[in-house]
């Protein structure tokens, strides 16, 4: 039988392709000095100590050095990137109220109507900026807060200089320190002392405007015995030069609440995301991560769980789909710092049509965590014999009374699956692309309805063209 | 009235370098039940999966026909879409797609028509109660955990909605304990009418007994040594294969 | 003397994850070192030739360069061995580190010609060159940690620097096994590379328990088509001990195979970077590779760094890791003792019994009731 092998073709991308015109209200000139700083606080109309704040991250911008493992990021030129683009809108708290072009390109990615069926708030930025933004009435009567960055520096300056980049500080790496200096934008998300927010809040983020960056700020605090669940979308359309997403997420899970971060990331593949997400986790307390990682042309993401509280546990369950002229690599970090705190990974990849997958990852039982557990399952998926996939996972353990183990698979389809599956009529595409949905469903499933119906489109989306 | 399903011409077939078969000739008319026995090795399995074009097996020489039409080269997917089924030996576990969906995606791929919800659920609900399934395995992975004997009713199940033409069982029967032969051959009952055909494979004789059977051949060495009625199933079971392997 | 820098990973991780090389500060490299004499050579001779002319050509990965040059340019012992046919025998070399005889700066290579067959043992071990006479030997290597201060500084300059280089070819198998049985105050370096031609069969034994530091490199370039590589290691840490051991098979060849299995166990505040790495080249069709490392961690202040890379470019292989950490199963421990055994000798017991499946593949019995009375004394 002759095997289908994979066509090297543009995959039509749709609804995240519309471009619009690039037609902003102030887009800062390229490059990034002191002058260019200044200007963004002046256009953001920052206090003096976020202005400051800015200036020391540049200089410690200045001082770091491009990791030396990895992807190659050479191409990122900061010269050439604006990382200040404010679109044509005000913040909005009504959906009419969004400029048409901007309002048309929400619509089209379904995030007005998820809000109305299953959403207990949503937030839209478009550019550097957060264009909408609302939340269900009795939630705001709880207490809970969700709005704009911006206006949480305005309006709850103590609780954001208490919180913002102390858990992921400038120093951690240069891109965060870039992102210190210019950050625009993201989510502020304040959950009271045993507050439950049963449905999700979600935030949209969405890149426009070509050779320019996004840095968006999402810090939420989840209070003690308070629970949420978050989810953040990404997208934007492809342009021939590069973007730049630099994004950072911090996340305070106190004694005995519960987060879940959810993430589809579908950046065009002409972006960088160089992302840095965090969170501290206080005692019993559970952050859960569940993320797919589909777009970019380069994508480093290794969400962290720092488990500092007592009996805290994190699981994390991420996939990454990486086609032609993509190289994602994603993973997971977890130190453990605390007696009786447990981790479960669960990660996947799927490399094809030339693309590289890389598993990255650091798991390090510290010697104060005693009796604590990890395990690790790693499972990739060769799609054909010109693409890549790596897994290199570090694993640290410090003291003995620990259970830790670490899986890992790399492989095919195996053709005795296929053959099964075509006995009953499938067609060999058709059988493919019903064992790699099944290979991600342990990930679709964790998501909200809405996601796991884009990620299966997505899959199909990435397969069409690769298989048949 | 007969009327000609399957034809197998001279088939060889080899798997590597390794010859399996080596000119079988076999003929199944509507409405008839066949079964090959042979011992192990003598390429019951491969005779099942040359007729569904596994890749894994070459074909050296020879032509299939399915009323009258060759598909000795066609892909696997498009035989069953003629109205070939094969219940496996060793059934593939396929994990993220429950039993239901995988069924009701694949009835529509065979039909080629949307499937209707309520009565699919139906008529796979009374096919449960028949093979004695646990309801709760079909929103369960394809196969996933699943034992032994579920794999097996499982197969059987997806033979009933699909509802094929001819049906192969290769060595559905083997590893079941008495009642789930029993109730395999139920589900066999079930299937059966004058328009269509079972071609069982196995190597023992346990589930002949709850069954009627129309000709039964003896496969040893990649040939047809025998062929008879369900007398010779007796026969072998109390000789053995012994005095045809010496052929 | 500037820090050195040895064992790099093949690919690089996140600097601050500590584990793409390792830094050994103030070692003292030594410079002028007199000839190694206490080296007993047994090997068969019908079917091995022993000569000295060895290749000059560098390693693929090795320790570090300066490490390389030392052995490859100035070695006070080169052996190459040259298997002709069909070995029946044991052959073994072994180097006697003592008093006289503290720089070893080794450098051997093996060839296997086609369909040649040999099992080779290197041993490395250490004698106090009074105590070994004396039947009474662990009582000395007791006595020695209780004066260990005053010994350090005399034997601080134990040194072995080695490289063991196989070129196996077609149809050729070949055991070999390095067995580590230095003392606490030695430098162990050791840079290990193999080629294997087709269908060529190495089963390759590690046995590392000496050294202060024991840094080993461990390459097999898998070529040829259906090639296979077995490689069975144990490690066994005390006191202080560092290990970093990076072994790598790089899978070349269709059909090839590589199966790396570690069993280790660390006491006291000995510390192990285990670095594995699978590496499916393009081309590679129906490769097969497999990596098991388990470790057991005997006491709090004992610390594994685990690092197991699964590196792909080919679509149609198959590879596997898994790694796993933590103390003996306490059910396990209980059962034991509940037969009579105190905590001590229950704990040798199953970290025997985990060594056991890698030390049943030692042929030679002397050697290995060697290794089994040195993992006594070690858990002692």
């Amino acid at each position: 039988m002759e095997k289908n092998k994979t066509q090297v073709e543009e995959i039509n991308r749709n609804i995240y392709d519309i471009k619009n015109k690039d037609d902003y209200d102030f887009k800062i000139k390229k490059g990034l000095t002191k002058e260019i700083i200044n200007e963004i606080s002046d256009q953001k109309k920052d206090p003096d100590w976020m202005r400051e704040f800015r200036l020391k991250a540049l200089e410690v911008y200045n001082k770091l050095e491009l990791p030396t493992w990895g992807p190659d990021l050479s191409e990122l030129n900061m010269n050439e990137i604006a990382t200040y683009v404010r679109p044509k809108s005000k913040l909005n708290t009504s959906w009419e109220d969004v400029p048409e072009d901007i309002k048309n390109t929400f619509d089209k990615l379904g995030i007005p109507e998820a809000e109305k069926t299953s959403l207990a708030g949503v937030g839209a930025q478009y550019d550097s900026e957060v264009v909408y933004h609302s939340m269900k009435e009795d939630l705001i009567k709880q207490g809970v807060i969700y709005t704009d960055m911006e206006t949480a520096v305005r309006e709850y300056p103590e609780l954001v200089k208490e919180h913002f980049m102390k858990c992921v500080p400038v120093y951690d790496h240069k891109f965060v320190a870039l992102h210190g200096a210019v950050w625009s934008g993201g989510s502020f998300v304040y959950v009271p002392k045993n507050v439950k927010v049963d449905i999700p809040l979600q935030s949209y983020f969405r890149l426009n405007s070509p050779e320019s960056g996004q840095f968006e700020h999402t810090l939420i605090i989840v209070e003690e015995g308070a629970s949420l669940h978050f989810i953040e979308g990404c997208s934007a359309p492809k342009y021939n030069k590069v973007n730049l997403h630099a994004g950072c997420v911090e996340l305070y899970v106190k004694d005995n609440a519960y987060l879940r971060y959810s993430t589809i990331e579908n950046w065009s593949k002409n972006m960088l995301n160089l992302n840095t997400k965090k969170a501290i986790v206080g005692k019993n307390a559970k952050m859960d991560w569940v993320s797919g990682s589909f777009g970019s042309k380069i994508s480093m993401l290794y969400p962290m769980s720092i488990l500092n509280g007592e009996g805290s546990k994190t699981e994390f369950t991420g996939i990454s789909f990486a086609g032609k002229g993509q190289n994602l690599d994603n993973g997971f970090k977890v130190i453990h710092n605390a007696k009786n705190t447990s981790s479960v990974i669960n990660a996947k990849s799927i490399s094809k049509n030339g693309g590289t997958c890389t598993y990255r990852s650091l798991v390090r039982i510290n010697e104060n965590a005693k009796n604590s557990k990890c395990s690790v399952s790693c499972e990739s998926l060769m799609l054909d014999d010109i693409s890549k996939s790596d897994t290199i996972p570090v694993n640290d353990i410090r003291t003995d009374e620990v259970e830790f183990s670490h899986e890992a698979k790399i492989g095919k389809i195996s053709d005795k699956a296929i053959f099964y599956l075509m006995s009953r009529g499938l067609s060999e595409e058709d059988a493919k692309a019903m064992i790699v949905r099944g290979f991600a469903y342990p990930i679709s499933k964790e998501l909200p309805l809405e996601y796991a119906v884009e990620m299966n489109n997505l899959i199909n989306l990435e397969l069409e063209g690769a298989i048949g | 009235m007969s009327e000609k399903l399957l034809e197998i011409k001279d088939l060889c077939v080899s798997a590597g370098e390794k010859e399996i078969l080596n000119g079988i000739n076999l003929k199944i008319n509507k409405g008839e039940i066949h079964v090959i026995m042979g011992p192990n090795g003598s390429g019951k399995t491969t005779t099942a999966n040359a007729i569904l074009n596994n890749p894994e097996y070459t074909k050296t020489n020879g032509k299939i026909l399915f009323e009258d039409e060759d598909i000795t080269d066609l892909k696997t997917d498009e035989i069953a879409r003629k109205g070939v089924f094969m219940s496996f030996q060793l059934p593939e576990e396929i994990p993220g797609i429950s039993v239901t969906n995988f069924l009701k995606y694949a009835k529509n791929k065979i039909t080629g028509e949307p499937v209707k919800i309520f009565a699919f659920k139906e008529e796979l609900k009374k096919y449960m109660e028949e093979l004695k399934m646990n309801p709760k395995n079909m929103e369960r992975s394809l196969n996933v955990g699943f034992s032994g004997g579920e794999k097996k009713k499982n197969e059987i199940l997806q033979m009933l909605v699909l509802n094929p033409k001819l049906a192969i069982l290769d060595e559905t029967d083997s590893g079941l304990d008495v009642d789930a032969i029993k109730t395999v051959s139920k589900g066999i009952e079930m299937f059966k009418n004058k328009d269509n055909a079972v071609l069982i494979i196995t190597h023992n004789t346990k589930i002949l007994h709850s069954l009627k059977v129309d000709y039964v051949h003896i496969l040893v060495d990649g040939k047809i040594v025998k062929t008879g009625n369900q007398d010779l199933a007796t026969i072998i079971e109390n000789e053995g294969y012994g005095k045809y392997k010496n052929k | 003397m500037p820090d050195l820098k040895l064992n790099e990973t093949p690919v690089r991780t996140a600097r601050n994850f500590n584990c793409n090389n390792i830094v050994l500060k103030d070692l003292k490299i030594p410079e002028n070192y007199k000839a190694f004499n206490n080296i007993e050579i047994d090997i068969d001779n019908s079917k091995i030739d022993l000569e000295e002319e060895i290749s000059s050509s560098k390693l693929t990965y090795g320790l570090g360069d300066l490490l390389e040059e030392q052995a490859m340019k100035s070695p006070n012992k080169k052996i190459k061995l040259n298997i002709k046919g069909k070995s029946n025998k044991e052959s073994i070399i072994s180097f006697n580190f003592n008093e006289e005889n503290k720089n070893l700066i080794d450098n051997i290579e093996i060839i296997a010609e086609e369909n040649s067959k040999a099992n080779i043992f290197i041993k490395y071990s250490f004698s106090n060159s009074t105590a070994c006479k004396n039947a009474n030997c662990e009582n000395i290597m007791c006595e020695k940690g209780k004066n260990s201060e005053k010994l350090n500084n005399s034997y601080e300059n134990y040194y072995h620097n080695g490289i063991i280089r196989l070129f196996a070819k077609a149809n050729s198998s070949i055991k070999l096994t390095v067995v580590n049985l230095l003392n606490e105050v030695s430098q162990n370096f050791l840079s290990i590379e193999n080629n294997l031609q087709e269908n060529a069969n190495l089963d390759f034994c590690i046995v590392d328990f000496g050294g202060k530091n024991s840094i080993t490199n461990y390459y097999t370039n898998l070529e040829g088509e259906a090639s296979k590589n077995n490689l069975n290691a144990i490690y066994l840490g005390k006191d202080e001990q560092v290990f970093d051991l990076n072994y790598i098979g790089a899978l070349r060849g269709k059909k090839s195979v590589m199966n790396i299995e570690v069993q280790g166990a660390l006491n006291g505040k000995s510390k192990k970077n285990f670095k594995g790495t699978l590496d499916f080249k393009r081309g590679a069709k129906k490769a097969k590779g497999d990596e098991n490392e388990f470790c057991m961690l005997l006491s709090d202040t004992a610390k594994s760094l685990a690092l197991p890379m699964l590196l792909c470019e080919e679509e149609d292989v198959e590879g596997n890791h898994s790694t796993a950490a933590g103390k003996l199963g306490g059910k396990e421990l209980f059962y034991i003792m509940s037969r009579g055994f105190n905590k001590k000798e229950a704990m040798k017991l199953i970290v025997r019994a985990k060594f056991n499946k890698i030390l049943d593949t030692i042929s030679k019995e002397d050697l290995k009731n060697e290794i089994l009375k040195e993992i006594d004394n070690r858990l002692n």
